[in-house]
């Protein structure tokens, strides 16, 4: 379905070889070092601060996002559960993933979480922590678990991280579970080869000139990618133009009237379980009114998966994929 | 005070009443009019009034030069809402007045036999558990399912209701109304907490709000036909209905075949709002409290209460669904908290006029 462009698919497999090969080398050379060598240390996430006294070996992460940081940085073998996963998670990391006991379909809860045997938790959202999850990181801590929060899930969806929703602020995350995880050189080549895939795409801007509407969900009123989330920092890595750029938060609902005055040339999609690109289009197509728009005549659409959407260590992937989609498109 | 008295006497106030009624009534048509054509104006996309009239008068054949976007946000958009909105309002507080009436309940709505909770059931089944038929469409499938659910409630309500004579007495309708509600809400918590996605509360949530949002020709030409059988349909009803207000014996008495009228008009209320909850989900307070309101206006006469409350319906919901989508910029409110944050003040203000009178 999707075809890239040789530049792009060059330099998406280039930055795949690079993530792979730092995955699949570093670990000999750790496994000589002592468990505590480099610790203790110290993480602190939505004003929360937990300290590390070794190397855990026996982690725990919730939500799809926190568990790709973990897989991204190939610490597999350091997990005793994971928890929550909205869709599923890239080829790259199945057998990885699957190596891994899932504790539960959404949260596991405070007993599931002990009964793990946990020495460290990581959960993208700060609902990982409510009572009726694993409870509370104050709660965990008394029992000697470490703990953290994703920098972009300290509140509900629209709270900001402090840097910003920023690349930047992936890689800080990517950062920040490495050294607590004790592999800190995985996530310099995460950073690296992230950043030479965005460099790559900001040379080609494969989206230049082409106003794009980011449709996530939604059918009566849709929601839509707005100007400060993933989706906008994807338009910006491929040099497209968001239709909803002045609106603040990552996402908001918008009426359709104003879509409908925006006239956008392309359609992105974000393909979720509870919402799929396919229902999406059906409805754009069915309905009297967005039927005779341009972009939807023209089947300008664009899909993605929802989890290359949210900030997270997909979201260069999600780039990358919506740059050689709009290529192909405007040829 | 014997019944034929208090019915003589509330004809014989017919001769003030009545003309007070007739210009209130035309006061009611002409404030609908404009308030459809000013919902229709107001939105995210501003639109002045005199372009509005223009896509009116090009859409009714009488010339005008509008743009074509206009047209889409004036014509396809906005104004089957608008209608929609003013359709929906107006049955359901004609609902409300004869639930009223016939249960002797004040506090009866159109969602009393478990009517929004049957939908609500069949709303979550489509809407986190994604239940569907061949190819239909969500948005068709959510209508369906919500339909459905009410009719499912309604059986069940009246299967427990129904007494071995085929009578069903008022109470324990209601009551019956209340088990099954509990049960369907069950269902409902269980399934969005269970097997929901982080989205699917806010969606069952929004849903059990109510939403005009999206209605667009095809639905609102539905609902309009709903409103305008149910109005015709009522007005047959109207002695039928004063009797009630009086009691069964009352009824009885007055020759109204008491179990036969029941049955039409509890189910034929039921089907009224499972169409109108189908296609907007539960709106609560219109039909509690527009009857009220007008009753306090105009007196418990059925003749006059059912137009007016449907007049005052309509333009409250017109008004309500105009906020619900402008109030803040392109997000949208969930009606049924506009409707309430609305209406409870001038309820309020009513009950106190009525106290000090």
């Amino acid at each position: 379905m999707m075809r890239i462009s040789r530049p792009l698919a060059t330099l998406a497999s280039f930055s795949l070889l690079t993530a792979l090969t730092a995955c699949a080398g570093a670990p000999s050379e750790e496994k000589a070092s002592s468990p505590t060598d480099g610790y203790p240390v110290e993480v602190t996430t939505c004003g929360f601060t937990s300290t590390l006294d070794a190397r855990p070996t026996r982690a725990i992460t919730m939500n799809q996002g926190a568990t790709e940081v973990a897989l991204a940085l190939g610490v597999e073998d350091q997990l005793a559960g994971t928890g929550y996963i909205d869709d599923a998670v890239p080829a790259k990391w199945k057998e990885a993933y699957d190596s891994v006991p899932v504790l539960s379909e959404q949260y596991p809860d405070h007993e599931t979480v002990i009964n793990a045997k946990p020495d460290f938790v990581y959960g993208s959202y700060i609902s990982a922590y409510d009572d009726e999850a694993a409870g509370s990181q104050e709660q965990l801590e008394k029992l000697g678990i470490a703990s953290m929060t994703s920098l972009f899930g300290c509140g509900d969806g629209d709270a900001k991280p402090e840097g910003g929703t920023t690349f930047e602020t992936v890689w800080d995350e990517v950062d920040l579970v490495a050294k607590a995880f004790g592999v800190p050189e995985r996530a310099d080549a995460i950073r690296t080869a992230q950043e030479e895939t965005l460099a790559g795409l900001k040379a080609e801007k494969p989206g230049a000139g082409i106003d794009v509407f980011w449709y996530d969900s939604g059918d009566r009123t849709p929601y839509v990618g707005t100007g400060e989330g993933g989706p906008q920092l994807i338009l910006d890595a491929v040099g497209a133009t968001n239709v909803f750029a002045d609106i603040p938060h990552g996402w908001t609902d918008v009426a359709w009237e104003k879509v409908i005055a925006a006239d956008p040339d392309v359609i992105v999609l974000a393909d979720a379980s509870w919402s799929t690109a396919k229902e999406k289009i059906a409805h754009l197509k069915n309905d009297p009114v967005l039927s005779k728009m341009r972009a939807v005549k023209a089947d300008a659409f664009v899909a993605l998966p929802f989890s290359e959407t949210t900030p997270g260590v997909r979201l260069a992937d999600g780039a990358v994929n919506v740059g050689g989609q709009l290529e192909k498109l405007s040829r | 005070m014997s019944v034929a008295l208090a019915s003589r006497r509330a004809r014989g106030l017919d001769a003030t009443g009545g003309l007070r009624a007739v210009s209130l009534g035309a006061l009611l048509v002409g404030a609908l009019l404009v308030s459809v054509v000013m919902g229709v104006g107001i939105g995210s996309v501003p639109i002045p009034t005199s372009t509005v009239l223009e896509v009116i008068a090009q859409r009714f054949g009488l010339g005008g030069d509008v743009s074509l976007l206009d047209d889409q946000i004036v014509w396809q958009l906005r104004m089957p809402r608008v209608l929609g909105a003013a359709a929906t309002g107006a049955a359901l507080a004609l609902v409300g007045v004869v639930l009223q009436s016939l249960t002797r309940n004040d506090l009866a709505d159109p969602y009393l036999l478990g009517i929004s909770g049957g939908a609500a059931v069949g709303a979550v089944s489509v809407l986190v558990l994604g239940v569907s038929v061949g190819g239909l469409l969500a948005t068709t499938m959510l209508t369906l399912g919500s339909f459905l659910g009410a009719l499912g409630a309604l059986v069940a309500v009246l299967v427990l209701a129904t007494g071995r004579a085929g009578d069903l007495p008022p109470a324990r309708t209601v009551l019956a109304g209340v088990a099954i509600g509990q049960v369907c809400a069950a269902y409902t918590s269980f399934v969005t907490i269970m097997s929901g996605d982080q989205d699917a509360a806010r969606r069952v949530l929004a849903w059990t709000m109510g939403s005009l949002a999206g209605l667009r020709w095809d639905s609102a030409i539905l609902l309009i036909v709903v409103a305008v059988v149910a109005s015709v349909a009522v007005l047959a009803f109207t002695s039928d209905l004063d009797a009630f207000a009086f009691g069964e014996s009352a009824a009885s008495s007055l020759a109204v075949s008491v179990n036969r009228t029941r049955w039409i008009l509890l189910t034929g209320t039921a089907l009224v709002t499972a169409s109108l909850v189908a296609y907007t989900g539960a709106i609560g307070f219109v039909g509690l409290v527009v009857p009220h309101v007008v009753r306090l206006l105009v007196g418990p006469s059925h003749r006059r209460l059912l137009p007016l409350s449907a007049l005052v319906g309509a333009i409250l919901l017109v008004w309500a669904d105009t906020a619900a989508r402008s109030i803040i910029d392109g997000q949208e409110i969930p009606i049924g908290v506009v409707t309430a944050v609305l209406g409870a003040p001038v309820f309020a203000v009513l009950l106190r006029r009525e106290r000090s009178r």
